[in-house]
């Protein structure tokens, strides 16, 4: 992809075609470059700005991966759904709703390669998905088929709340954690592979079994792409019992395919990388009928189901989960669809962090084949990153004083390092993101080291 | 007499303003005197999202919103897009908190630490049984021990005791009140007895979920007396489930002296779908609830954890002080609203009673704003899909939203009749909520007096797959 033909706002084409109506909202100047993807944005006429004019104009919105993002016209299509409830209620639950849950449940099945539409459920987030295997595990403690003692494997980068998720339901039920130590920064998948293996060999010491293993796709903090399949034929050999597939932050951003990874359950949200409003998730089951899970908050198509369980958990607003064909038909517009979107913003989010960290004289956190649509960029050494609350305060200070809104990691030095690099930015790269977004990153971070600032 | 409008009322008075003087919260105290209250018409510029054309006799199901609070919602939910990480740090937070803060002083519960924002009673519901569970799990309970619920429980509370109150050993004491029902006294005594009789084997009495107003058939249940009926008999922990109280009957936590209380909000109370209050006495949280989606707040309180399960739209819990103000636009504010709308559903009912010949399920002073009419015996409304069914019919052949109850008769030869002396074994549930208007009584009225011209009965309806 060449940098050649930049457009800056001061050459207003003729051509409507190649007119991309950009307009000045910073100092910089916004340039496209020309790749096929947003020739196709040209040739459709997608107005990405118009799509998301809804975002502050004034932030370098670099962290699409905490919260996701929602374009206008899914944004219009949820309204719709929202208004039909309010509209006639009755009506609405008794008519419609149920097709119009299992159309989205369609759309999900076929996304990610399931045999069937009874292995897909609808939830609110991953959070969700979490408690719902969880508990599941919990009653096969009470149910005395896992023994006090048993061991669950689970990254020691695994996002906090699910570590959360797994104390509540499976630590308090009487089984014990092993955390898979990865060093980071981490520079291949053997790395990987073999700390979680040396985690099974742990779990399974004294006698034990390895009842539950949780994989993540990409971690969040620090952001890794995992070798899930790899890990999950482990798993699988060691005969743990339930292996669950935390994607978070996968579906729009890696390709998934969930009879492929073969996991027991795989879940993902939708509102982070596709485009579905604030929020919705799917959970997959490789064998419902078999695993018998259960939505935690009980309505009446308890025994169901999961699917059915969870399209109906009590009166509320589930028009973001109606929406997914929109959001669907919205990634179709693009040439690849949901494949060249991913494959676009993998280039972007790489060649931004390669334009960071030659700035700073930093590194990846990874190879670039282990990024996503997210990249890890060491910041300065001199920041003096040595903490949470020091990441926490820089993160806060970026905000406020830059306006750029990107998450900071700390990670722990390793014995005899010098002048280690601790602290990690996390950047994004979504349809929306402008190279400006970055340069702006950059510049303030160079500025802050001008200064000599340090966190503490 | 109740205050029945019509579309042609224009309510337009310019009385001085009663403000709603049993709340004392400062954002009421503030504001200044209204010159005038809301008007019919803007009543019906507030829910002209409404279907036209439809008798919507039915808020007890989902509730409704007026277009003020859900335009106020869309700012919110606007914040979030615009700013996502902003909002979560800086925002999010704070509202919530000031949400519970004028919740507390709605139901007057003591401390906001007592005060938990949840989706809806069915969460709530989950919430406290799920701890029951580990109790039983973590040996607390012992296997057979019972928990009580009455017989007309809500489907969904019935299912969640069976996910963890029976799957996890143990034992479910079931109360049956009577239906029709005449007095206050019936209840207590019925409840008592049944109560008494439950725990006959000796059993231990970990919890009863008790309604304050029943779902189907509807009814206002003395809560106060029958928690201390369980106090009495030695029942640890009283839940009660008041889906539809707050917006409908005065609510004081501490007076009816329950250990956890849950109210929806959007059912009678003006917020968008959905958002309830779980309220769980100080002293009884010690008993560590939590929430069963767990997130980054677990073990920092059930209330905090509340307020954050992961990325959603949490913009429906975030409008109460829009919700307040809204309310304080009519006569009486919320309270006001409560006795106007009880009035006029009982008037509507003693209408459509009259004209079908039939009878109320219950006397006035048991209806919330909602009353159970009794449908004239030769309709046939004989088992739940003959009420279902009759359900569907009203709503595609006539119009008219509006839920039927079946009520088996306790003995065949004696039960409630009508003016035809056949025996009453269905029931609608009528609500009144500000948007209704005679019209759509009349209607309901005019439609099943249709159907017993044509001499039509259940039997021809076919059940929907």
């Amino acid at each position: 992809m060449s940098s050649n033909d930049l457009f800056d706002n001061d050459h207003h084409l003729d051509d409507d075609e190649t007119n991309v109506n950009a307009t000045t909202i910073t100092t910089y100047t916004q340039k496209y470059h020309t790749s096929s993807l947003c020739k196709s944005l040209n040739h459709l006429h997608i107005d990405i700005l118009s799509e998301f004019s809804h975002h502050d104009p004034t932030i370098a919105r670099i962290n699409n991966g905490s919260f996701g993002s929602c374009p206008a016209s899914v944004i219009e299509a949820q309204k719709r759904y929202q208004l039909r409830f309010l509209k006639q209620p009755d009506d609405f639950y008794f008519n419609h709703f149920t097709q119009s849950i299992l159309r989205s449940r369609e759309a999900v099945k076929t996304l990610v390669n399931a045999k069937h539409v009874d292995e897909i459920s609808i939830v609110d987030n991953v959070t969700t998905s979490a408690a719902i295997v969880l508990q599941h595990v919990m009653w096969s403690f009470f149910d005395s088929k896992f023994k006090p003692g048993d061991t669950a494997v689970m990254l020691h980068y695994a996002y906090p709340a699910f570590k959360k998720s797994v104390e509540a339901y499976f630590t308090r039920a009487g089984g014990k954690v092993i955390e898979v130590k990865m060093s980071y920064p981490v520079s291949s998948n053997d790395e990987i592979v073999t700390a979680f293996k040396n985690a099974l060999e742990l779990g399974k010491s004294n006698n034990r079994k390895v009842r539950l293993a949780v994989i993540d796709h990409i971690t969040s903090m620090p952001s890794v792409v995992i070798p899930v399949k790899e890990l999950v034929k482990m798993c699988r050999s060691e005969k743990v019992d339930c292996i669950f597939v935390d994607a978070a932050n996968a579906l729009g951003s890696v390709e998934v395919d969930v009879q492929d990874i073969g996991a027991d359950f795989y879940t993902s949200n939708l509102h982070k990388w596709l485009f579905c409003p604030p929020a919705v998730a799917f959970l997959h089951c490789k064998d419902p009928e078999a695993s018998k899970l259960h939505h935690p908050v009980v309505s009446h198509h308890y025994g169901n189901g999961i699917a059915n369980e969870s399209s109906w958990i009590g009166t509320r607003d589930y028009s973001a989960q109606l929406v997914i064909p929109e959001a669907l038909e919205f990634v179709d517009r693009f040439e690849g669809g949901i494949d060249g979107l991913a494959k676009w913003n993998h280039e972007k989010v790489v060649e931004m962090a390669e334009m960071l960290v030659k700035a700073w004289g930093t590194k990846l956190g990874t190879p670039v084949d282990m990024c996503s649509s997210t990249a890890m960029v060491g910041l300065p050494a001199c920041l003096g990153i040595m903490n949470d609350a020091d990441a926490m305060k820089l993160r806060s200070i970026l905000r406020e004083r830059f306006k750029v809104e990107v998450p900071i990691y700390v990670r722990q030095a390793k014995d005899g390092e010098v002048d280690p690099v601790m602290g990690y930015a996390r950047i994004s790269h979504q349809i929306y993101n402008t190279d400006d977004n970055y340069y702006r990153f950059r510049d303030a971070i160079c500025s802050l080291v001008s200064s000599g600032f340090t966190c503490n | 007499m109740g205050e029945i409008r019509s579309h042609e009322d224009n309510n337009n008075t310019n009385n001085e303003d009663e403000d709603n003087n049993n709340n004392n919260h400062n954002h009421l105290s503030k504001k200044s005197r209204l010159l005038s209250f809301i008007t019919q018409s803007q009543i019906k510029q507030e829910f002209a999202h409404h279907h036209t054309g439809v008798a919507r006799i039915n808020n007890g199901s989902f509730g409704s919103c007026p277009g003020s609070i859900i335009a106020a919602q869309k700012r919110w939910q606007l914040k979030f897009l615009q700013q996502p990480d902003d909002f979560f740090f800086n925002q999010l937070p704070a509202q919530i908190l000031r949400s519970r803060t004028l919740i507390k002083d709605l139901i007057n519960a003591d401390d906001v630490s007592e005060v938990s924002i949840v989706d809806n009673a069915t969460t709530a519901a989950a919430i406290v049984l799920q701890h029951v569970g580990w109790a039983f799990a973590e040996g607390r309970f012992n296997k057979g021990d019972a928990v009580v619920m009455l017989h007309c429980a809500f489907q969904a509370v019935k299912k969640s005791i069976e996910a963890y109150v029976t799957r996890a050993g143990g034992s479910v004491i079931v109360v049956h009140l009577p239906f029709p029902v005449n007095s206050v006294e019936e209840i207590v005594s019925e409840f008592r007895l049944g109560l008494a009789k439950g725990k006959l084997n000796g059993r231990k009495v970990r919890l009863a979920i008790i309604d304050h107003i029943t779902s189907m058939p509807s009814v206002v249940i003395p809560v106060r007396e029958l928690v201390k009926i369980c106090r009495e008999e030695g029942v640890n922990q009283v839940f009660v489930d008041a889906a539809h109280a707050v917006g409908s009957i005065s609510v004081d936590v501490k007076d009816i002296g329950a250990d956890f209380y849950v109210s929806n909000l959007h059912k009678w109370f003006f917020c968008p779908p959905s958002v309830a209050v779980l309220y769980c006495r100080k002293s009884s949280l010690s008993s560590d609830l939590h929430h069963p989606v767990v997130s980054h707040e677990y073990g920092n309180g059930l209330a905090i954890e509340s307020a954050w399960i992961g990325t959603r739209d949490y913009s429906s819990q975030l409008l109460v002080p829009e919700v307040i103000d809204f309310v304080n636009r009519f006569e009486g504010g919320i309270h006001g609203i409560m006795q106007r709308n009880h009035d006029a559903v009982i008037e509507m009912a003693k209408m459509l009673a009259k004209s079908w010949g039939t009878i109320l399920g219950s006397p006035p002073e048991m209806c919330p704003s909602m009353a159970m009419i009794g449908l004239p015996s030769c309709l046939g409304v004989l088992s739940d899909d003959d009420a279902s069914n009759l359900r569907n019919h009203l709503r595609d052949q006539f119009r008219v939203e509006v839920p039927i109850h079946y009520q088996p008769l306790k003995d065949a030869e004696i039960g409630p009749r009508d003016e035809g002396c056949g025996f009453i074994t269905g029931y609608a549930r009528i609500s009144h909520q500000v948007y209704n208007t005679i019209d759509d009584y009349i209607k309901f009225r005019d439609a099943v007096n249709q159907l017993v011209q044509d001499g039509f009965n259940c039997k021809m309806l076919v059940s929907r797959g």
